[in-house]
């Protein structure tokens, strides 16, 4: 086990020097950069006062050299700052991260607990009422894009109740209530959006482990339904699902812009995004480095669960 | 029928149009759709609504303290003055720091076009028989807020002096600042400005939201602006939370004795419109602006009491600007075409739902007082297909040819906006318009750095109040801030008479003849535009929007004079 870790952690160099190639590759293609952006709409710049603040932030240097500088940022964990506002990017992560981290854990939560039940009642009750419903609360998470959600709850809500979640972004430990509040909606947005897929796997690999012989002698030994799906099937259908809900959190880790937009929470959507749209290479190039790190950690740790759930698993 | 009869009757007729798309949920159809079965309302050019568009100071006695509360679309980017000029800054930055001068305050405003100067740090200035020099007397006693490394100082000449300096030489704000041959700070309160070229309205660009006076103590401690913002204003910024919110504490110690009213001004970062709207429907936010007529009739539906003012929109931010120094948009006769060519009052039926204007680009209290009438933009201004076709005909492009342009969406009505010109130029001149959406960043690359043939959706800036910037900066050749690349020798010549024209009604004469040539030479093609409304909880006083000053942005200032009746 420890050797196939320390592999996997190996293998783990090359994917984030490739992604770290990419990213930064990609953010020198795209056209303009942060001081274009900071400077919009001012409209009396000189080339000369552009090319001395550019200088002053290191953009002139050559492309290899800004490259290394930044690895050699990420290798030492001093991400530096953004050139748009510049904020340590640092302060910017410790930030938006906790929102983020907060809002995912909300959301998977939200979402497997919708999504289990369902996903169980769904396969037990075959194409029966119930599945129907299951099947429909499912397809509705897949089909209402998160903005179209969103935007519906929360302008009926204050309509209808005359509440929204409160503006702004209280921490946890601030106020545990305010905070409860703020994350309950978009991470019932979110929870619903990814409950669909984590049902629809739960619902076809019970299914399928139901058929199986094992739980045919569970059924042939007078053993209790809720002991045979719950103690003998589920814990096998659940290996597919963890692997989606494994996925599912790295996805919310920079995938969350648009309910963070919606529900004005300050996360790492939000801060990737507007740093994408505003060029700030460095702030962008971390983000993205970061959510590599923790997307190639996760699949990792998904890996290993394998061997927990089921222990014909091993890893050599 | 009047026009206000034709007016409320378009709009009526759109609502219904609305309403049942919304219904239908057929709102992404779009354009076409709403094309279809228009009726040609007249070429009003402002067709007022039935909100008023001056909301009167109110005139009982103020109350002392409460929060205002404002969901905010911006953030600011940086809080260095010297490094933008955006109106997320302004919002905040307006409040905390003051300038030499201001304009009127919603308490002290006539109506929303009053453009009397008013004193700021300054309590007099005067001007040189030549206009090349201008004497400011500062006010006594203005000390900078009560917190390190500034602790309460007292605010002198010689601050404002290191101030004007530091702006011209980085940064936003340098051509104006450029402008100024050297300082004098003959005493303590008093600072003498000696200009390169003579310009009767320099004080009104000291006016301007942007040039705000900042302490030489944090600039040279920290080498910049972008972490801490103290000055002399009405309110103190505590908090600031990128993202989140900005918290503004009253500042015991303003020198305008009695101001602010409000102990705390909270604007939190709210980048979806549907949020700020749902924040204003449950009390979370005071105050909101919303573009469309429609949007305000539903938003009352909930809110009835909500105080409502039409933004009478003082100018069009947003135009075509065409590669006019390259073939064939160098063809004066092309541009005149294109322009008649375009169905403007369509897209004011349609997309703004009958209230919007036709497009002007200079403010039009400075060339007339009344709203422009259609016919006051002159023949180009009209849509007359059959003229367009003939002029082009005429300058060699019978068939027609084919260029691009390219934009970003500055707000949502603004792609549709863009097909109706393209499909208009299609049908009328054959002119083939391929069209490339830019994000913001790109665009910006693009347009500023002028590296670009064909057309774009062109724009000019927001914040500029004063008559000098929206005429000479914006319109001189050899002007940065000329981002319509304007070159004409009339221009040039009227815009360089007119900073040296003291008298008012000489200067407004001017302006008319320099619009009526920008017009008659379609040197900045408009289109139509609506700045809003503007709309508050029943409960704030002293709220009346001013023209080109928007509360919630290079406007913010007059909240030192708004009070809460509760």
């Amino acid at each position: 086990m420890t050797i196939y870790v320390v592999r996997r952690l190996l293998l783990a160099i090359p994917v984030l020097l490739l992604a770290s190639l990419v990213v930064f590759g990609l953010m020198r293609i795209m056209p303009g950069d942060a001081l274009t952006a900071l400077m919009a709409e001012s409209g009396n710049v000189s080339p000369r006062e552009l090319q001395k603040l550019r200088k002053d932030l290191r953009l002139d240097l050559p492309y290899h050299e800004q490259y290394l500088h930044w690895v050699w940022q990420m290798v030492t964990f001093n991400p530096g700052r953004s050139v748009f506002t510049g904020d340590a990017i640092a302060t910017s992560l410790k930030k938006s991260i906790p929102v983020t981290v907060e809002l995912a854990a909300m959301a998977i939560v939200f979402g497997v607990a919708l999504a289990i039940p369902l996903g169980v009642l769904s396969a037990t009750r075959q194409d029966k009422l119930s599945d129907y419903i299951g099947r429909l609360i499912a397809i509705s998470g897949l089909s209402f894009p998160d903005f179209w959600l969103g935007t519906l709850i929360i302008t009926f809500a204050a309509i209808w109740f005359s509440w929204i979640p409160p503006l702004g972004y209280t921490s946890l430990w601030e106020s545990p209530w305010r905070n409860l509040q703020q994350f309950l909606l978009p991470a019932a947005v979110l929870g619903l959006r990814l409950s669909a897929a984590t049902m629809r796997m739960t619902r076809s690999t019970l299914l399928e482990v139901l058929r199986e012989d094992y739980v045919r002698t569970a059924w042939a030994k007078g053993l209790s339904e809720r002991l045979i799906i719950y103690k003998h099937a589920l814990k096998n259908a659940l290996i597919p699902v963890v692997t989606i809900v494994g996925g599912q959190l790295g996805t919310l880790l920079a995938g969350t812009v648009i309910v963070e937009t919606i529900f004005a929470l300050p996360g790492m959507g939000r801060l990737t995004v507007e740093a994408i749209l505003f060029r700030d290479y460095p702030v962008v190039q971390t983000n993205v480095m970061l959510v590599a790190a923790t997307l190639v950690t996760l699949n990792l740790l998904v890996d290993l669960t394998y061997a927990w759930l089921d222990p014909r698993i091993r890893y050599q | 029928m009047s026009a206000n009869d034709h007016a409320q009757g378009a709009a009526r007729q759109s609502m219904k149009r609305r309403d049942f798309l919304q219904r239908a949920g057929w709102g992404s159809v779009g354009v076409t759709g709403l094309i279809i079965g228009v009726s040609r309302a007249p070429a009003l050019a402002h067709p007022p609504s039935q909100y008023p568009s001056w909301i009167p100071p109110s005139d009982k006695p103020p109350k002392r303290g409460g929060i205002l509360t404002r969901a905010s679309a911006w953030d600011p980017p940086v809080l260095d003055p010297r490094l933008t000029n955006s109106v997320g800054l302004s919002q905040i930055a307006t409040l905390v720091y003051n300038r030499l001068l201001r304009y009127p305050f919603s308490d002290e405003a006539k109506n929303d076009t009053d453009l009397t100067l008013k004193g700021d740090l300054a309590e007099s200035w005067e001007g040189s028989a030549d206009f090349k020099t201008w004497t400011f007397k500062l006010r006594q006693g203005v000390k900078w807020h009560n917190v390190p490394p500034l602790k309460g100082r007292e605010l002198v000449a010689d601050d404002i002096k290191y101030c004007y300096e530091a702006y011209a030489q980085e940064g936003v704000q340098t051509f104006t600042f450029q402008e100024i041959d050297g300082m004098e700070t003959p005493d303590k309160y008093t600072i003498r400005i000696h200009l390169k070229t003579p310009n009767t309205m320099f004080p009104q660009n000291v006016a301007e939201a942007v040039t705000t006076i900042f302490p030489r103590e944090v600039l040279e401690e920290d080498g910049d602006l972008k972490s801490r913002m103290i000055g002399t204003g009405p309110f103190i910024l505590k908090e600031h939370e990128r993202k989140v919110k900005v918290v503004l504490t009253r500042n015991p110690d303003y020198f305008d004795k009695g101001y602010p009213y409000i102990d705390q001004y909270r604007i939190l970062s709210t980048p979806d419109a549907a949020t700020r709207l749902a924040a204003f429907r449950t009390g979370q936010s005071d105050h909101l602006v919303l573009q469309s007529l429609a949007d305000v009739e539903t938003l009352r539906k909930t809110n009835p009491k909500a105080v409502i003012q039409e933004a009478v929109t003082g100018l069009a931010p947003f135009g075509l600007n065409l590669r006019a120094d390259k073939p064939p948009f160098n063809d004066v006769r092309v541009r005149r075409a294109m322009s008649m060519a375009i169905d403007r009052q369509k897209q004011v039926n349609t997309l703004f739902e009958g209230h919007a204007m036709l497009g002007w680009g200079v403010p039009y209290f400075y060339w007339q007082d009344e709203l422009p009438s259609a016919s006051d933009l002159g023949p180009y201004w009209q849509y007359r297909p059959a003229e367009a076709k003939k002029l082009m005909a005429e300058a060699g492009y019978a068939k027609g040819f084919e260029t691009t342009l390219f934009y970003y969406e500055y707000f949502p009505q603004m792609t549709s906006q863009i097909q109706l010109v393209q499909q208009d130029l299609k049908r009328n001149l054959n002119i083939e318009l391929k069209i490339t959406k830019n994000d913001y960043t790109t665009y910006f690359g693009r347009y500023a750095e002028g590296k670009w043939d064909g057309t774009a959706w062109g724009f000019q800036t927001g914040y500029a109040v004063s008559r000098d910037e929206r005429t000479y900066h914006y319109m001189h050749s050899k002007s940065p801030k000329n981002y319509f690349r304007v070159n004409d020798p009339v221009i040039d010549e009227l815009a360089t008479k007119l900073r040296q024209t003291p008298d008012h009604a000489e200067q407004q004469a001017l302006t008319k003849k320099l619009v009526e040539r920008e017009h008659d030479q379609v040197l900045r093609m408009w289109m139509p535009y609506d700045a809003g409304f503007f709309i508050w909880q029943p409960h704030a006083r002293n709220i009346g929007q001013l023209a080109l000053r928007s509360h919630g942005g290079y406007g913010a200032s007059t909240l030192a004079r708004l009070w809460l009746d509760k």
